[in-house]
C-alpha cells in the first residue's frame, strides 16, 4: 500500500516536471500554436446481431463543447456518453505540435433486424459547428455465423461452417403434467462436437409461474458424458438444473433457455475465384482450415407444462399448498411454567417437496399469552433429485396471567404424490399450567392489582333460545279474540252479580230489623206472660230470668242491636243514640238493676216479685209510647 | 255439554300438535349446536308450516340463517321475533349484530321526543302484553269499585276511589296501545329487501328515473301498492318505488 502511494507520488512529480518543461519551452519558442484541421468522425461496427451490444465512438481532435447526440430510435442506448481525452505535444525542429483527442463513447444494443443508420452528431469547436459522418449498421438475426465482436475486423470476410448440428442446447423436464406445487426438475444439457469454453449460462430462462431453486448453484465444473446421436459423437454436459414448483395450475410455457459460449470453429478464407480447380484446392481444409474462437448464442427448445390443480375432493380445510412427502411434529420445552417465563413451541416440517414455500401453521393462542412472530429456519438440501429438507417454526410464548391453558392441536395437511391423496398430520394438544411467578414488582408489569379491560376477541350473535317455549297459532292474537272478550265480560258479570247480591242482602237485613222491631213488644209481652205464670206459682229464679230476658230481648229487637253487643255499661249509650228520653233510660236501667238485685233484696218475696213484674211491664209500655 | 266436549277434544288435539312441535324444536336446537344450520332451519320451518309461531322460534330461525350467512332472512326473522316480543334483549342484540353486517347503512331520521317516548312505550310490550294489562287493570278496577261501595270506612273508600281512577286510565290507554299495535300487525307495513341489489325508481314504471340503490337485508316501510310495484320509505325518510318481489313482508 505504502509502496503504491510512493509510486503515485513519483508519477505526479514526473508529470509536474513535464508540464513545467512544456511551459518553459512554449515561452522560449514564443511561437504561435498552429491550429490543426478539426476532424470529427463516428466509428462503429457495421454489422451486428440482434441482441448484441456494441460501441459507437465519436472522435474529435479538438476541444469541443455542446456535443449533440443524434436521436436514435432503432437501437437501445445502454450506456453513454462516456468521455475520454488524450493529448500529446510534439516538438519537431522547434515546431510545436499539439494533439488532442476527445472520444465520446456510447454502448448500444441492436434490438431488431434490418439496416439502420446512426445519424451524424454535432459539436462546436470555437463556436464553429462540426458534423460527424453517419454510419450504416446492418443488424442480422442469425446469431451463429457472425463474427464475435471481440475478434474485431479480423473476422471480416470469413464464414464459419454451420454449427447447428455441432452445438445445441436441450431442455428436459422430469414431469410434464405435475400437480400444482409438485416439484419438477428441468435440466439444460449442452450437446457439442466442438471444443467450447467460457460457458455463460447467466441468461438462462426465468420461470414465470414457478418458484425455482437452482440445483447446481454450488458447482462450477460441468461433468461430461458422451452420447451418440445420428452416428455423431457428442460431448454432453448438464449446464443448468432447476427444481421448479408450479405456483398456478393450467398450461405454462417455459421460454427457451439462452446460453453463450465460445466455440472453436473451423473457418475457411473466402476467396472469390472463377477457377473451380483452384477454388476447391484452396478451400481444402487441409490447406486452408484454421480454428477460430467464435462467440455463440444458443437457444434451447421451449417446454410446455400442463399443471393440474390438486384435487378438490377430500381437500382438508387448512390445506396450504404443500405437495410432496412430509412429516410434521411439534415440541414444547415445558408445560409447567411461572408467569413471565418464556415457553418455546417448535414445529418441525421435514420432507421432500416445496418445503420453503410453506407458511407457518396458524395457531390460535389463548389471548392471555404474549406470542412473538415465529422464528423460521430452513435447512434445505439440494440434490440432483430435487429439494428436500426441514423447515422449523419456533414460537416464543410468554404467559402473563396464571391459569391452565390448552394449546389446541395444530393440523398440517399436504398432498401426497404417491397416494394421490391428502394426508393430514395433527400435533398433540398441550396443557400449559401457569403459576404465579414470584418476581418482584420491578420486573413484572402485571401485578395482582392491575386490571385489564375485557378483550373482545370476536363478535357474534347470541345463542338460540332453548326449548321448551310457548307456541301459538300464527296470526292469532289474544287481543280481540273470543277469549279476550270473554275475560273482559266475565268480571263485569261477576261484578254485577256481586252487586245485586249485596244489595239484596242489605234489603233483607233491613227487613229483618223492621220485623224484629214490630215483634219486639209481642215477644217481650209473651215472655212477661210466662213470667206472670211463674209469679203465680211463686218460682222466684225463673221469674227474674224471664223478666231479664224480656227486657234485654226487647231492647235488642227494638233497636236492631245484637244481643251480644249489649251490656249494662253500654245500654244507656245505645238508647241515647236512638233518642230515648234520659229519665226513661234511667228508669229502664233501674228496672234492669232491680231484676238483678230483687232476688237478694230484703222484704216479702212475693211482694218484690210482683213489684219487679209491674215495673218491667211499665217501662216497656213507656218506651213503646215514647217511640211512637 | 256437547260444545264443551268438542272444545276439550280440540284442545287435546292442539296439545298433541304442540308436543310434536316441541320435539321438532328440540331436535333443531341440537342440530344448530352441532353446526348443521340448514337442517335446523328445515325443522324450525316445519313448525311454522304446522301453523305455530313464537318469538323464540323466529329468533332461533334468524340465528340459523345468520350462521349460514343469509343476512336478509336472518333480519326478517329477527324482526318478526321482535314484533312478537319487543322487550327481549337477545333479539334486539342479534338484530343489531345482523344489521351491522349488511351493505346499506342508513342514517335514521331522529324522532321527536314524544314520538320516541310513544314508540318506546309501544315497544315495551307486545299486542297481547298490552291486552293482558288492560284486562288485569280492568278486573282490578271492578274490585276497587266493589270495595268503594261495600266498605263503610272512609279512608278505604277514598283510596278505592283514587286507585279506581288510575286504573281506568291505565286500562283504557293500554287497550288503545294494544289496538294500535294490532292494527299495525294486520297491515304488514314493514318489509326486508331480499334481492342483493335493487334500484329504487322515482315512479312505478320501468323507464322512470333511478333514485338510489338499496341492498339485501335493508328494512323498508311499505307506504303504497300499485300492481307489482310497491312504494317504500327507507329509514332516512327517502321514498321510492320498487317491485314487490324484491321484498318480504315482516
Amino acid at each position: 500500500m505504502n509502496r503504491k502511494m510512493k509510486k503515485h507520488y513519483r508519477y505526479l512529480h514526473r508529470i509536474k516536471a513535464v508540464i513545467s518543461t512544456v511551459i518553459f519551452l512554449l515561452i522560449l519558442a514564443a511561437a504561435p500554436l498552429q491550429a490543426q484541421e478539426v476532424q470529427f468522425t463516428a466509428l462503429a461496427k457495421t454489422a451486428v446481431r440482434v441482441g448484441e451490444n456494441f460501441q459507437v465512438q465519436f472522435k474529435i481532435n479538438a476541444e469541443g463543447n455542446n456535443f449533440q447526440w443524434p436521436q436514435i430510435t432503432d437501437f437501445q442506448v445502454l450506456n453513454g456518453p462516456s468521455t475520454s481525452t488524450s493529448s500529446s505535444v510534439q516538438i519537431i525542429n522547434g515546431q510545436v505540435n499539439r494533439e488532442v483527442s476527445y472520444v465520446f463513447t456510447y454502448v448500444l444494443r441492436a434490438i431488431k433486424e434490418g439496416e439502420f443508420t446512426i445519424p451524424p452528431a454535432k459539436i462546436y469547436v470555437n463556436g464553429k459547428e462540426y458534423v460527424s459522418n453517419s454510419i450504416k449498421i446492418k443488424v442480422s438475426k442469425d446469431s451463429g455465423t457472425q463474427g464475435s465482436p471481440g475478434s474485431g475486423g479480423g473476422s471480416a470476410g470469413t464464414t464459419t461452417q454451420g454449427t447447428e448440428n455441432d452445438l445445441f442446447l436441450r431442455a428436459y423436464i422430469s414431469n410434464a403434467t405435475p400437480y400444482q406445487g409438485e416439484q419438477v426438475i428441468i435440466t439444460y444439457k449442452i450437446f457439442t462436437t466442438l471444443p467450447i469454453s467460457n460457458i455463460d449460462a447467466s441468461k438462462m430462462s426465468s420461470f414465470p409461474g414457478f418458484w425455482a431453486k437452482d440445483l447446481l448453484a454450488n458447482r462450477n465444473d460441468f461433468p461430461q458424458t458422451r452420447e451418440y446421436i445420428n452416428g455423431k459423437e457428442y460431448v454432453v454436459a448438464e449446464v443448468k438444473k432447476y427444481a421448479l414448483f408450479p405456483q398456478r395450475s393450467g398450461e405454462i410455457t417455459i421460454d427457451p433457455g439462452e446460453l453463450s459460449c465460445v466455440a472453436q470453429v473451423k473457418t475457411a478464407a473466402q476467396r472469390r475465384s472463377s477457377d473451380p480447380f483452384f477454388d476447391s484446392f484452396f478451400n481444402d481444409p487441409f490447406f486452408n482450415s484454421r480454428y477460430q474462437n467464435v462467440e455463440k448464442q444458443i437457444l434451447s427448445n421451449s417446454l410446455k407444462l400442463n399443471v393440474q390443480p390438486t384435487p378438490s375432493r377430500n381437500k382438508p380445510d387448512g390445506y396450504g399448498g404443500a405437495v410432496g412427502n412430509f412429516t410434521f411434529s411439534s415440541q414444547i420445552d415445558k408445560t409447567d411454567v411461572k408467569t413471565n417465563e418464556a415457553i418455546s413451541l417448535k414445529f418441525t416440517l421435514s420432507g421432500t417437496g416445496n418445503v420453503e414455500l410453506i407458511d407457518a401453521p396458524k395457531i390460535s393462542f389463548p389471548p392471555d399469552f404474549e406470542v412473538y412472530d415465529p422464528e423460521i429456519t430452513n435447512n434445505v438440501k439440494v440434490s440432483m433429485n430435487g429439494v428436500s429438507g426441514t423447515r422449523t417454526f419456533e414460537y416464543l410464548i410468554i404467559p402473563r396471567i396464571p391459569g391452565t391453558y390448552t394449546l389446541k392441536p395444530v393440523v398440517f395437511s399436504y398432498f401426497d404424490l404417491d397416494k394421490r391423496d391428502y394426508v393430514t398430520i395433527t400435533t398433540p394438544e398441550y396443557k400449559i399450567n401457569v403459576q404465579r411467578g414470584e418476581g418482584t414488582a420491578s420486573n413484572i408489569t402485571y401485578s395482582s392489582v392491575s386490571q385489564e379491560d375485557i378483550k373482545y376477541i370476536g363478535k357474534d350473535i347470541r345463542h338460540i333460545k332453548l326449548p321448551p317455549f310457548k307456541l301459538r297459532q300464527i296470526g292469532t292474537f289474544f287481543f280481540r279474540s273470543g277469549n279476550y272478550y270473554f275475560l273482559l265480560l266475565l268480571p263485569i258479570l261477576i261484578f254485577a252479580v256481586l252487586l245485586l247480591f249485596w244489595r239484596n242482602q242489605i234489603k233483607q237485613r233491613s227487613n229483618i230489623a223492621m220485623l224484629k222491631t214490630k215483634r219486639a213488644t209481642k215477644v217481650s209481652l209473651k215472655r212477661l206472660k210466662v213470667a206472670a205464670i211463674y209469679l203465680k206459682e211463686g218460682k222466684e229464679t225463673e221469674l227474674y230470668v224471664e223478666i231479664s230476658r224480656a227486657l234485654w230481648g226487647y231492647i235488642s229487637d227494638k233497636f236492631n242491636i245484637p244481643r251480644s253487643e249489649l251490656s249494662m255499661e253500654n245500654v244507656s249509650e245505645r238508647l241515647l243514640k236512638k233518642s230515648v228520653k234520659d229519665d226513661t233510660i234511667a228508669e229502664f236501667i233501674n228496672t234492669l238493676n232491680n231484676t238483678e238485685f230483687a232476688r237478694f233484696a230484703p222484704g216479702n218475696k212475693s211482694e218484690n216479685m210482683d213489684k219487679t213484674y209491674q215495673e218491667a211491664l211499665n217501662i216497656i209500655s213507656k218506651i213503646e209510647r215514647e217511640l211512637r | 255439554m256437547k260444545k264443551i266436549l268438542v272444545l276439550i277434544f280440540l284442545f287435546t288435539g292442539f296439545l298433541a300438535y304442540a308436543d310434536n312441535n316441541q320435539i321438532l324444536i328440540e331436535e333443531a336446537g341440537k342440530l344448530y349446536t352441532e353446526g348443521s344450520y340448514d337442517r335446523a332451519i328445515e325443522m324450525y320451518e316445519k313448525v311454522l308450516e304446522n301453523g305455530f309461531e313464537s318469538a323464540e322460534l323466529y329468533y332461533n330461525l334468524g340465528n340459523a340463517h345468520f350462521k349460514m350467512n343469509d343476512l336478509a332472512p336472518a333480519i326478517l326473522y329477527y324482526e318478526k321475533a321482535s314484533k312478537l316480543n319487543p322487550s327481549d334483549e337477545d333479539i334486539q342484540f342479534n338484530l343489531a349484530v345482523a344489521n351491522s353486517r349488511i351493505v346499506d347503512k342508513i342514517e335514521t331520521v331522529p324522532d321527536l321526543f314524544y314520538e320516541r317516548w310513544w314508540n318506546s312505550l309501544i315497544f315495551t310490550f307486545s299486542v297481547d302484553g298490552w291486552a293482558i294489562i288492560s284486562l288485569v287493570t280492568f278486573v282490578l278496577l271492578l274490585v276497587v269499585t266493589l270495595l268503594f261501595f261495600m266498605v263503610d270506612v272512609v279512608i278505604i273508600k277514598k283510596l278505592a276511589f283514587w286507585t279506581g281512577i288510575a286504573l281506568i286510565v291505565i286500562s283504557v290507554s293500554s287497550f288503545a296501545l294494544a289496538n294500535q299495535k294490532y292494527n299495525s300487525f294486520k297491515k304488514d307495513h314493514e318489509a326486508i329487501v331480499f334481492t342483493p341489489t335493487v334500484t329504487v325508481k322515482s315512479s312505478p314504471a320501468e323507464n322512470s328515473i333511478d333514485l338510489f340503490v338499496i341492498h339485501e337485508g335493508t328494512k323498508v316501510e311499505i307506504t303504497d301498492n300499485i300492481g307489482e310495484w310497491t312504494e317504500i320509505r327507507i329509514a332516512n325518510g327517502t321514498v321510492g318505488w320498487l317491485k314487490g318481489v324484491d321484498l318480504v313482508k315482516i
